[in-house]
């Protein structure tokens, strides 16, 4: 059984009969530790959907979802927020941090919800900080943050709990081409060091480059593009 | 806790200003409270702090001493039944006393007399002077807030119209009457101010108004049956039928009730309100993998933290209007009283956060990828 991320034929249905919506017509794919695959397409085409299965936030209708070797197809709502918090990290569109928390305590908070934070999970926070260039920030609230600094926060939680796969959902969306650039560029580069499977969601062909593998989705559809 | 003291310290305002709210809503509780324990203190600390089980009181007279009147033959034969350690008779009027032969306001003031047996279970502990005396039947023992009314130890005082008049021999503490301080004197004094119209004891030999009893598990139906025209009730009972002072808890009792349940609904919504408007960041953190369980806490512990340390501003705040109020005001304020109104107010708190935390649970962590398609 590999690690990383498999996807396997899931379809995803919206409303009941004559309504049914199919979100996503039996998607498959397989992203390895190490490898960073880009999924493209137009508003519409399923992506959200794509994204919250892959991420345990959304339960398939057919199919199977591996993280990790495990399937979590079957599992409780409690049991997937574990999975979450241990096997996924997600780097959300617009960095989406906690307004009252300082660049260091972003990532204590997801620690806590683990457990008891220890010391050492303190200097790794902080060495986590220091790699994504943030060293001199760590007190600094999210207000007093640029955009791309935000972003690379938004990355350092979702690596703390040191996750088999990285979600990262428009990324690049409010930051302009050079920010753009550094922050996928972070992104692949922890990603190559740390051997996590990752996906990207995007519509920025710009951003494309850094990926291994690129993806089409359309109309539920996921096909291979390069 | 960490997310709670983290947010209380970024977003200061917002909690001061329900901390505000609940402080004077312990506030106003712990006041209410303490002028209702002032005033029941008040009517009826000299049958609180009696050293009496059950009374004895006529048949049909609502356990009030003004209505009842019986004889203290009764007694003797009450003594003699099973559980009943010893027996002591007691009479109430209301009436005034006068400081010598002027007429001005201040020199007449209102006192409860209370005739009973010198050394008997019915004398409260004198704190000056001294006590009770067979050999001395015009000498009082009486409460020492007649001493803020210009009363001292050996005064003489007249009772309006009456002949008789009475002598301070000491001065006894926390007890009132009906409002009043009490006046003990002994039985048979008692009887000539009470009794003075001719008639007026219907002829009852050695007329009392109630007997008091000590025994622990009297049966009250045992006394009835045994001494015809007598009803039997416990001495907590017996202050009940005191005049006005169960009006007098009820409205403060309800003025209470209102208080808290409407704090209840006050605080409820501001918790309610504060979460609501954190839906997205509850959201993200349970796209990043937090439990309800783990964000349940988050609120609760936010509002156990304010409202613990709102309770103890309401307390200080309290004690200090306590300190400057009148001390005419009845306001009496005990520690199992602060501290029953203190749990219940927390646990009203937490209560109310309790919809807080259901809203939490119906948050969809889908929400935070801020996507509609």
């Amino acid at each position: 059984m590999s690690k990383g991320l498999q996807i396997q034929n899931v379809t995803k249905y919206y409303g009941e009969g004559m309504n049914r919506l199919t979100a996503l017509d039996r998607v498959s794919i397989e992203v390895e530790p190490g490898e960073f695959a880009a999924v493209v397409g137009p508003s519409g085409s399923g992506k959200s959907t794509f994204l919250s299965i892959a991420g345990a936030l959304l339960q398939a209708s057919e199919g199977e979802v591996r993280v990790n070797g495990k399937s979590i197809s079957k599992l409780s709502a409690r049991e997937l927020s574990a999975v979450r918090l241990r096997d996924i990290g997600f780097i959300m569109q617009s960095s989406n941090l906690i307004p009252y928390l300082n660049v260091m305590d972003q990532l204590i908070v997801v620690k806590k919800m683990g457990g008891k934070v220890s010391a050492a999970d303190k200097t790794h926070a902080h060495r986590l900080l220091d790699d994504l260039g943030l060293g001199s920030k760590l007190k600094s609230f999210p207000e007093k943050l640029s955009g791309g600094e935000k972003q690379r926060v938004a990355i350092a939680r979702a690596l703390i709990h040191n996750p088999s796969v990285i979600l990262a959902d428009e990324p690049t969306a409010s930051l302009d081409t050079q920010r753009a650039y550094e922050v996928v560029n972070l992104i692949a580069q922890e990603v190559k060091t740390r051997r996590k499977a990752a996906i990207m969601v995007t519509h920025d062909e710009r951003m494309l480059e850094h990926c291994d593998k690129v993806y089409h989705l359309e109309d539920g559809k996921l096909s291979l593009v390069r | 806790m960490f997310l709670a003291l983290k947010e209380f310290a970024h977003s200061k305002m917002r909690f001061f200003m329900i901390t505000i709210i609940f402080v004077l809503t312990a506030w106003l509780v712990f006041i209410l409270s303490g002028l209702g324990n002032g005033l029941s203190t008040l009517a009826a600390s000299t049958f609180q702090n009696m050293d009496a089980d059950y009374v004895i009181f006529e048949q049909g007279s609502q356990s009030s001493m003004s209505k009842s009147l019986l004889s203290n033959q009764l007694a003797v034969k009450a003594e003699q039944l099973p559980n009943v350690t010893a027996t002591s008779p007691m009479g109430i009027s209301m009436t005034t006393a006068r400081k010598g032969e002027s007429n001005r306001n201040e020199d007449k003031v209102d006192i409860a007399i209370i005739g009973i047996n010198p050394g008997s279970f019915l004398e409260p502990r004198f704190v000056a002077g001294h006590g009770l005396s067979p050999d001395k039947p015009d000498g009082v023992i009486v409460n020492e807030t007649l001493q803020d009314k210009g009363f001292q130890l050996g005064d003489t005082f007249q009772l309006d119209g009456s002949m008789e008049s009475l002598t301070i021999v000491g001065f006894v503490e926390n007890q009132t009457y009906n409002h009043v301080a009490s006046v003990f004197t002994s039985l048979s004094e008692w009887r000539k101010i009470a009794f003075a119209a001719p008639g007026s004891d219907k002829g009852i030999p050695d007329p009392v108004n109630a007997i008091m009893l000590q025994g622990k598990d009297i049966r009250p139906s045992d006394i009835d049956a045994n001494l015809p025209g007598t009803d039997t009730v416990t001495r907590g009972a017996a202050t009940q039928g005191l005049p006005g002072y169960k009006e007098e808890n009820g409205s403060i009792i309800m003025m209470l009730a209102f208080l808290l349940t409407i704090s209840a609904f006050v605080l409820g919504v501001f918790f309610y309100v504060i979460t609501m408007q954190k839906t997205h960041q509850f959201g993200i953190m349970k796209a990043i993998g937090a439990t309800n369980g783990f964000l349940g806490r988050v609120i609760l512990s936010q509002v156990f933290v304010l409202s613990l340390s709102s309770i103890v501003v309401g307390i200080l705040l309290t004690y200090g209007t306590a300190a400057v109020m009148p001390k005419e005001m009845p306001f009496k304020l005990s520690v199992d009283l602060v501290i029953v109104y203190s749990v219940i107010l927390l646990v009203i708190a937490l209560l109310s956060s309790l919809i807080s935390v259901r809203r939490i649970t119906k948050i969809d962590p889908l929400q935070a990828l801020g996507r509609v398609e």
